[in-house]
C-alpha cells in the first residue's frame, strides 16, 4: 500500500534534485529546468495531501501553479534568448560583470 | 450555494484590472505606426483618479470572495502606499525611457501589473491568493529588469532575480504545501485558528521557514540578499526604485499579515530568530556598503540595511512593531524615492551612477544636491528628518519587548552607515566638479523632488498624523 509518505518521500527526492541542479547547474537551461523541478515537487505534495486529507482544494491549487510556471518558464526563456544575443553564451559564469 | 461577493471591497483592483487590460487591448488593436505615448498621460491620469477613489475606502473592513480576499486597514494603508510610489515611478520612467522610442509605452502596462500584483498582496486572505500576486509583481520585474535589451548589465540583472526569484517562489510553493498538509487548509483564518490550538509541529516549522523565505526575498533580508545589489545596479533605475520601496513595502505587508496575524499563537518561536536575522541584516549592509563606488548598488546594500532595521518591528511583533514598520516605510518611501530621482536625472545627464562623478553637484544643480543630501541624512537617520523618527519607534517597539542588545547593535549599526552617507555628501557639496555644467531638471521632476523633499521634512517634524494613520494600520494587530 502507497501511503502519505511515500508520496512526501518522492516530493522530496524531486525537490532535492531541482535544488542541487539550480546550485550546480553552470547552463541557464538547466537551471531553468531544475526551477521547475521546484514547482513540480510542491505540486506533488499538494495533489498526495489532498488526496490523504479528503480535502479538493490542494488539486485546484496545482493547476494554478501550472500556470504561474508556464509564465515563469515563458519570461526565463525570453531572458535566456536576450543573453544569447548578447553575450553568444547561456553559461551562467559568464554572468560576471557586476560583482562586489 | 453559491457565496455572496461583496465587490465594494476590491472595486480598486478591478478597476486597475479594467485600466491595465484596455491599455494591452488597445496596446494590440492600434495600427503599429500609431502614436502611443497618450499611454503614459493616460496612466498618469488614471493613477490620480485612483488615488482619489482609494481615499473613499478608508471606512471598508471585511472580507469577500469566500473570504480569500481581505480590506481591512492595514491593506488600505499599503494600497494608498503603493498608488503614491507609483506616482513617482511612472515620472522617473517619462524621463528614463526618453531615449527609447517606442518601447517606451510598453513600460507603463508592466507598471500597472506590478501595481496590481502589489495590491493583491495586502489584501491576500489565502495562501493562493498570495502565491499568485507575489508570481504576478515578481514576474512582471523579471521582465521590467531586463528591460534594456542592449545592455549587458540589465540583462544579466535580469537572469540572476529571475533564478533567485523563481528559486524562492519554488521553496515558498513548497512550504504552502507542507501548511496545507498540516492545517488542511490555505485559508489564513483557519490556519490562525489552528495555530492558536495547536503547538508549532516540527513540519508546521518546516513550512515557516520556506515560506519565510519568500517574505525574505521580497524584503531584501540575509540570507535571501544575493540578489538585491547586482539587480539594483542593472536594472533600468526606475525599476531600481520600484524594487527598492514597492517591492520591499509589499513584503513587509505579508510579512505583517502571516507572522504578526496568522501565526501570531506562535510568536515565542520565531520572534528570537527575526530578532537575530535583523542584526545579521543590518549588520551586512551597511558593512558591504561601505565599501561601493556606484550609486545604486550603495543604494542596494542600504536597502538590505534597512531591511534589517524593519526586521526589528518583527522581532518586537506588537501592534508597535507593526506601527513602526509602517511608519518607517512612510518615510522611506520619500527618503528612496527622492534619492532614486536624483539618480535617474544624473545618470541622463551624466551617462553615469559612479559615485566619483557626483563630485561637485552642487555646484551643478542646487536642488539635485539638496534633494541628495536630505535623502541620506534621513536615511542615515539624524533628526528631524522622517528616517530619525521611524527608526526611534522601533528601537523603541523593540526595548519595549525585551531585545536591548538588538536595539544597541542598531544603534551601532546607524553610526555605521553615517560615514558613508555623509561622505556622498561632502563628495557633493565639498569636492570640486570634474564637469562644470549644469544640470537641467524638467519641470515635472523638480516639482516630484520638492514634494518628496517636503515629504522628508513633514514626516520628520509633524509625526503625529503620519503615525496616527501607521498606528491604526496596525490596529488590526491583537
Amino acid at each position: 500500500m502507497i501511503s502519505l509518505g511515500h508520496y512526501l518521500i518522492l516530493s522530496g527526492i524531486v525537490f532535492s534534485i531541482g535544488l542541487i541542479g539550480v546550485t550546480t547547474s553552470r547552463n541557464v537551461l538547466k537551471v531553468l529546468l531544475s526551477l521547475e523541478l521546484l514547482l513540480a515537487a510542491s505540486n506533488l505534495s499538494f495533489v498526495a495531501f489532498s488526496k490523504f486529507n479528503g480535502d479538493y482544494a490542494g488539486q485546484l491549487i496545482v493547476f494554478f501553479v501550472i500556470l504561474v510556471a508556464a509564465a515563469e518558464v515563458a519570461i526565463g526563456l525570453a531572458i535566456i534568448v536576450l543573453m544569447y544575443r548578447r553575450l553568444s553564451t547561456i553559461q551562467a559564469d559568464e554572468l560576471k560583470e557586476m560583482k562586489w | 450555494m453559491f457565496p455572496v461577493i461583496d465587490w465594494s471591497l476590491i472595486s480598486l483592483e478591478v478597476l486597475m484590472a479594467i485600466i491595465l487590460v484596455g491599455l494591452v487591448v488597445a496596446d494590440i488593436v492600434l495600427p503599429k505606426n500609431t502614436d502611443r505615448d497618450w499611454i503614459g498621460t493616460f496612466s498618469f491620469i488614471a493613477l490620480f483618479g485612483l488615488i482619489l477613489f482609494w481615499l473613499t475606502q478608508g471606512h471598508l473592513n471585511g472580507t469577500t470572495f469566500n473570504s480569500m480576499f481581505v480590506m481591512d486597514p492595514l491593506a488600505w494603508f499599503f494600497k494608498g502606499f503603493f498608488l503614491i510610489v507609483m506616482v513617482f515611478i511612472f515620472a522617473m520612467t517619462q524621463e528614463f525611457f526618453k531615449t527609447l522610442g517606442e518601447r517606451r509605452n510598453e513600460f507603463y502596462l508592466l507598471l500597472w501589473l506590478a501595481l496590481l500584483g502589489m495590491c493583491f498582496m495586502a489584501s491576500s486572505s489565502d495562501f493562493l491568493v498570495l502565491f499568485i500576486s507575489i508570481e504576478i509583481l515578481t514576474i512582471s520585474l523579471y521582465v521590467m529588469t531586463a528591460y534594456l535589451k542592449s545592455d549587458k548589465l540589465s540583462i544579466e540583472a535580469g537572469m540572476k532575480y529571475l533564478i533567485l526569484g523563481s528559486l524562492s517562489a519554488g521553496f515558498m510553493l513548497y512550504g504552502i504545501s507542507f501548511l496545507y498538509g498540516t492545517t488542511r487548509s490555505t485559508h489564513f483564518d483557519i490556519i490562525a485558528n489552528f495555530a492558536a490550538g495547536h503547538p508549532m509541529s516540527a513540519m508546521a516549522l518546516f513550512a515557516l521557514v520556506l515560506i519565510f523565505t519568500a517574505v525574505a526575498f521580497k524584503t531584501a533580508a540575509v540570507p535571501f540578499h544575493l540578489w538585491v545589489a547586482d539587480v539594483y545596479q542593472g536594472a533600468p533605475t526606475p525599476v531600481t526604485a520600484l524594487l527598492s520601496v514597492g517591492s520591499k513595502a509589499a513584503g513587509f505587508v505579508v510579512l505583517i499579515r502571516l507572522f504578526f496575524l496568522v501565526f501570531k499563537a506562535w510568536h515565542p518561536q520565531w520572534s528570537l530568530v527575526f530578532a537575530v536575522l535583523s542584526a545579521i541584516t543590518m549588520t551586512y549592509g551597511n558593512l558591504v556598503a561601505l565599501f561601493q563606488t556606484n550609486i545604486k548598488r550603495l543604494l542596494g546594500y542600504s536597502s538590505v540595511a534597512h531591511a534589517g532595521y524593519l526586521l526589528m518591528g518583527a522581532a518586537a511583533g506588537t501592534a508597535l512593531g507593526a506601527a513602526g514598520i509602517n511608519f518607517y516605510l512612510l518615510g522611506y518611501l520619500f527618503t528612496n524615492l527622492a534619492a532614486f530621482m536624483v539618480i535617474v536625472i544624473f545618470s541622463i545627464a551624466a551617462k553615469s551612477d559612479t559615485i566619483a562623478d557626483y563630485a561637485g553637484l552642487a555646484r551643478r544643480s542646487g536642488l539635485l544636491a539638496w534633494g541628495l543630501l536630505l535623502a541620506l541624512v534621513s536615511l542615515a537617520g539624524i533628526p528631524p528628518l522622517a528616517g530619525f523618527f521611524g527608526k526611534f519607534i522601533l528601537l523603541m517597539a523593540v526595548i519595549k519587548s525585551g531585545y536591548v542588545w538588538l536595539a544597541l547593535i542598531a544603534a551601532a549599526n546607524i553610526v555605521i552607515s553615517f560615514y558613508y552617507y555623509l561622505l556622498i555628501a561632502k563628495r557633493v557639496y565639498v569636492d570640486a566638479p570634474l564637469n562644470d555644467t549644469p544640470i537641467a531638471v524638467p519641470a515635472g521632476m523638480q516639482l516630484l523632488l520638492v514634494l518628496a523633499m517636503a515629504g522628508i521634512i513633514i514626516i520628520g517634524i509633524f509625526q503625529g498624523p503620519f503615525f496616527a494613520a501607521a498606528s491604526h494600520a496596525a490596529a488590526i494587530i491583537p
